[in-house]
Order: structure tokens, then sequence, then C-alpha cells
């Protein structure tokens, strides 16, 4: 007999073997509980990630409109700061 | 797909935990019996089994309905099958032919006297010296019966990647099953 065709009877064999029975329903109840309860902690989070990622966002675009109208951006950083009354 | 099943996908997507509840109960049997070919330890069986059911829960809404159920919670329990065998060729360890007695025992025995679950602990055995797609798809075509068709439906992929892995696969198993003198051990079979 062929290897494969051998191979094939173990494997029609090996069908007839019994599959342990398990009652999965309590755990699977239990599992997917915590997974959403797991979820909604991480809302806040990804919340605070998706405003903070906004914020730089804007603060980066006004940083560039104000880098674009200096006449010399190196000059304009060490130069001194000029002088202004508060008060 | 039966009314019941429908009813149940619907009200679980609602938050019906007892609708779940029942579709588990009516499914598991099935869906454990494919797992088992993916691992034979009952308690790794046993999570994966919880796993397919987690994952199918938070995937109902994908659910459309136009195929039973089962064709559903297969797909996905053979790609958690799939992926478990890939984490665990992360870790080097191959699992050995049964000894010698096993051996000696089957080769005494007529072929109806043989125990299926020792012909499957061959068979598994060397299964699983195979790198995992080729021994998916050979696990799906002898224990699942599965067509190069269904094979490739179940894991995305074509149908011709599936024919090319499977007669690679065939070839390879050959190749061990001859090196391990197997037929000659296994004289039941022949």
């Amino acid at each position: 007999m062929d290897t494969l065709e051998a191979l094939a009877r173990l494997a029609r064999k090996a069908c007839e073997e019994p599959v342990p029975v398990f009652d999965v329903a309590d755990g699977v109840r239990l599992r997917i509980r915590s997974e959403k309860s797991a979820s909604f902690t991480w809302i806040p989070l990804g919340l605070f990630g998706g405003v903070s990622a906004v914020a730089a966002s804007i603060t980066l675009f006004l940083a560039i409109e104000f880098w674009k109208y200096m006449s010399s951006p190196v000059m304009e950083l060490v130069a001194p700061l000029p002088e202004m009354r508060l008060w | 797909m039966e009314n019941t099943d429908w009813s149940d996908v619907v009200a679980s997507r609602n938050g019906d935990e007892d609708a779940y509840a029942r579709l588990v109960r009516r499914y598991e049997k099935p869906i454990t019996s494919l797992l088992w070919r993916f691992t034979r330890d009952p308690v790794q069986c046993e999570e994966l089994v919880q796993q397919v059911f987690v994952d199918a829960y938070f995937s109902l809404k994908t659910y459309r309905g136009d195929a039973p159920l089962l064709h559903w919670l297969r797909k996905i329990a053979t790609r958690t099958g799939y992926h478990f065998w890939r984490d665990k060729a992360r870790e080097p360890a191959e699992t050995p032919l049964p000894d010698s007695d096993l051996l000696e025992q089957i080769e005494a025995a007529q072929d109806d006297e043989i125990d299926p679950a020792e012909a499957a602990t061959v068979l598994h055995a060397l299964l699983a010296r195979l790198p995992a797609d080729d021994r998916l798809v050979l696990t799906l075509m002898y224990f699942e019966e599965c067509g190069t068709q269904e094979v490739a439906e179940r894991m995305g992929w074509s149908r011709a990647k599936v024919k090319t892995q499977a007669l690679r696969a065939r070839r390879k198993i050959k190749e061990i099953a001859e090196r391990e003198h197997l037929l000659e051990r296994l004289g039941w079979i022949l």
C-alpha cells in the first residue's frame, strides 16, 4: 500500500475517536464580561490620547505659521527679548 | 440558516447573554471536535473552544447570516487553531512519535480492533512535524474531509495556494513517514 493511502486510512480510523465534551457556556460568559469591562477602561484613555493628539497638531500648526512670518528665524532665536513694560 | 439561530444572534447582538449561551451550547460540540484536531490536551482544547466563542461574540456584528452559523464558527475555530500552532511553533519542541509499546499494540491488532484514539495519536505526532501551513491543510483534509475550496474559504487563502500547499505537505509527510519506517511499524494497515 502507498504511504499516503495508508495515512489516509489511518486518518479515517482516527476520525472515529471520541472527542471530549466540555460545557464552556459559563466560562465564555465570564470571559465576555471581563473583556467588556476591560474595554470600557480603555475608552477614557483612548479619548485622552485622541484629544492630546489634536491639541499637539493645533500647536504644531500655529508654530509653523508663526515660523513662516519670521524674517530671520535664527536671529529671532538668539536676539534678546525686547524690553516691555508689563505694568 | 435556522430561524432559532438567527433570533439568538440578533438577541445576542442586543446584549442578551442567555441567547448567546444557547448558541454556545448548540455548537460547542462540533467546535470542540474541530479543535481537538489542533491539540490533544483537553485543558488547552477547552481554552481554545472558549476563545472561539469569545471572539465570535465580539465579531457577531460582522455575521450577515447568508451562510449557516456553524460554517462561520468553524472558520473562526480553524483560524484560532492555526494561530495556536503558530504561537507554539516558537517553542522548540517536537512531538515524539508514540513509544514502541503503542506501535506494537497497534501492529498486533486487526483493523477493527484498533483504538481510534491511538490511530489519532500516531497521525497527530506525524502531522506535528510539519510547518503550521502544511499541517493545517492536511489536518483539514484528513480529519474534516475538506476540499481545497473549503480550506481556502476557511483561511482566506487562494485555492491555488492551498493546492500547492497540499501537494508540498503530502510530499513532506510521506518523506517523514518513510524515514520513520511507519508502515513497517504499523503492519495492521497494510
